[in-house]
């Protein structure tokens, strides 16, 4: 939304390094330390949140720092307070049970299977609204919500990404040969594009944007592009064979092949819960590791991914070399079995088709983390 | 009427902090904001109804449009106070139908829509009523609307039935139709007067 916001945060901790702001460094720093001596409790650290921020902004209002500030400068004063408070307590909020860590891997795991498959049809997307640059755009969006721990950004984030797909609604309605179906439009298309994108950590990201985002700033079209992505989410995680345009049959086999696949890339070492941790205490800058996940089932196997070179140690060899020869003997036995596969082709076309797209897949992603290997 | 709708719009989504995103309706007494929500089997018309809402104020003819699944909308009333409807559109085919309290959650008006020509519509209307009454906020203000009007010689669903129904819900009925505009105005004005108001309007009377 505001391009500047990285400069109304500067202008925040600026004010908040002014001696005379000391009595709300104070308070904020010893709302922060508060959280210390509690265990985690979403529901409650929402509200207590909540309520600082309400205190804190009748705070400001009334503090000589900004006496005579507009609405919009006491806006931008509370919108870098939720980033500092929410920043310094990312990892005592964020994904802070084990259930919630447990969920969004569910989601995850579901969602894998569902890509394997799904297609646009099977959510009667019209043709008009198939637009693969689109919908790339919005998932990469949607991808990027790890990247912050701002409620603000990972919300602007959800919210970018309805954009694009408004964006594409409005250009299908332009162009005439759509008639505008509003949400019975845009809801297919943020389901598909949510199952393409599989954002890491769904579940928690909502949570966390719905607890700790400005209650005051929950509203209108961003709480409706929110509940979207929500809904979105609720959809995936109910889904069964009902839910789509597709035979009963061919749901289940499809999903049983998918996870025949993905037990394929995860056999000998069990997933671990390596992911969840850096996403846990660091999410900024595992950025990248986020996106390879969406597209590398079992990313957690090869915890090197997003090591830069300066990083490694020599006690890290032992392990590289080990993941190196493990990696180039799934492929070769990848590359065996999908010629096996594209051979069997003719003689089973009913099934053939689902599988061996889904071998040419797995193909890529073993060329992909194996080209990361070197 | 509407011209100020946009200075008005930056003033009513600046919040004083106070109202939670629970409120059905906000702020002072002249200017209110609230939460609408259409629902209706896919196909009844809905978006085209807030289309035609939203776009009267511009010329019609022109090809604006506004393809978006949540518009605003401000309207101003005789009394001088201004209601900006926040609406939200759900998606009506039948496999999204459990994900609907997601968003009729703190709506302060639910606009539930058939067609005319359609009696699964109308029944598709009635359990959206009976939806509501368990389970939306207890003083949500329910219209029903048979769109579509315009098709007299397709008419499956008779008025009466419309009129009966919302009267023993003690619901507002109307009948529309986005295409000819008909009554489009009308229904959003009802609405507007229907809404309660948080606290009395102040007897002094600014000049507009």
């Amino acid at each position: 939304m505001e391009a500047n916001q990285s400069v109304t945060f500067y202008d925040f901790l600026d004010r908040m390094r002014n001696p005379a702001s000391l009595d709300l460094v104070r308070s904020i720093k010893s709302f922060i330390v508060s959280f210390s001596f509690y265990p985690a409790n979403p529901e409650n650290d929402g509200k207590k949140v909540q309520e600082f921020f309400l205190t804190m902004e009748t705070a400001i209002r009334d503090h000589p720092l900004w006496a005579g500030a507009t609405d919009e400068e006491i806006d931008s004063a509370m919108e870098g307070l939720e980033k500092y408070v929410m920043t310094k307590l990312f990892s005592r909020t964020f994904a802070s049970l084990p259930e919630d860590v447990k969920f969004d891997r569910e989601i995850s795991e579901k969602i894998c299977l569902l890509q394997a498959f799904l297609r646009p049809e099977h959510l009667d997307i019209p043709v008009a609204l198939q637009n693969e640059t689109s919908w790339l755009l919005a998932e990469k969006e949607l991808q990027k919500i790890n990247a912050f721990k701002a409620p603000r950004e990972k919300l602007l984030c959800i919210i970018n990404c309805c954009k694009v797909i408004n964006n594409l609604l409005l250009n299908a309605s332009m162009s005439g040969n759509h008639v505008p179906g509003g949400a019975d439009d845009f809801l297919p298309v943020i389901i598909y594009v949510t199952i393409k994108a599989n954002p890491p950590q769904l579940h928690s990201n909502l949570k966390f944007i719905q607890l700790y985002r400005r209650q005051a700033k929950l509203i209108s079209e961003a709480a409706y592009y929110l509940t979207n992505v929500v809904s979105a989410k609720s959809f995936i995680v109910d889904l069964n064979a009902k839910s789509l345009s597709i035979e009963e049959i061919e749901f289940e086999e499809s999903m049983q092949a998918a996870r025949l696949a993905n037990k394929a890339t995860l056999v000998e070492n069990p997933p671990t819960t390596f992911n969840t941790e850096v996403f846990r205490t660091d999410p900024g800058p595992s950025k990248f590791l986020d996106e390879k996940e969406t597209k590398l089932k079992g990313g957690s196997k090869y915890p090197y991914m997003d090591a830069e070179a300066g990083e490694l140690t020599v006690g890290d060899v032992e392990k590289l070399l080990s993941l190196y020869k493990d990696v180039v003997t799934r492929y070769t036995t990848l590359c065996s079995k999908v010629r096996h596969l594209s051979i069997s082709k003719t003689d089973c076309p009913a099934t053939s088709e689902g599988t061996s797209s889904l071998a040419t897949e797995l193909e890529e992603t073993c060329l992909d983390a194996n080209g990361k290997k070197e | 009427m509407g011209c100020g709708s946009s200075r008005l719009d930056r003033t009513s989504g600046r919040l004083n902090g106070l109202n939670n995103s629970e409120n059905a309706s906000a702020h002072d007494a002249k200017n209110l904001r609230v939460k609408l929500v259409l629902l209706g089997d896919s196909g009844v018309g809905k978006s085209c109804i807030v289309l035609r809402f939203v776009r009267g104020q511009f010329d019609p003819t022109s090809k604006v449009t506004v393809g978006a699944s949540f518009l605003s909308q401000t309207i101003a009333l005789q009394d001088s106070t201004t209601v900006k409807f926040e609406i939200w559109d759900t998606a009506g085919q039948e496999r999204y139908a459990a994900l609907a309290p997601l968003y009729y959650r703190g709506a302060g008006v639910a606009v539930i829509v058939y067609d005319i020509t359609s009696p699964e519509s109308f029944t598709k209307a009635q359990y959206w009523v009976k939806e509501l009454q368990k389970h939306g906020s207890p003083d949500i203000v329910m219209a029903l609307v048979g769109n579509k009007a315009d098709l007299h010689e397709k008419r499956e669903v008779p008025a009466q039935d419309g009129i009966d129904y919302a009267e023993k819900n003690g619901m507002f009925f109307i009948e529309t139709s986005a295409k000819t505009a008909d009554n489009i105005n009308e229904l959003f004005e009802e609405i507007a007067k229907r809404l309660p108001r948080p606290s009395q309007v102040q007897p002094s009377q600014p000049a507009s």
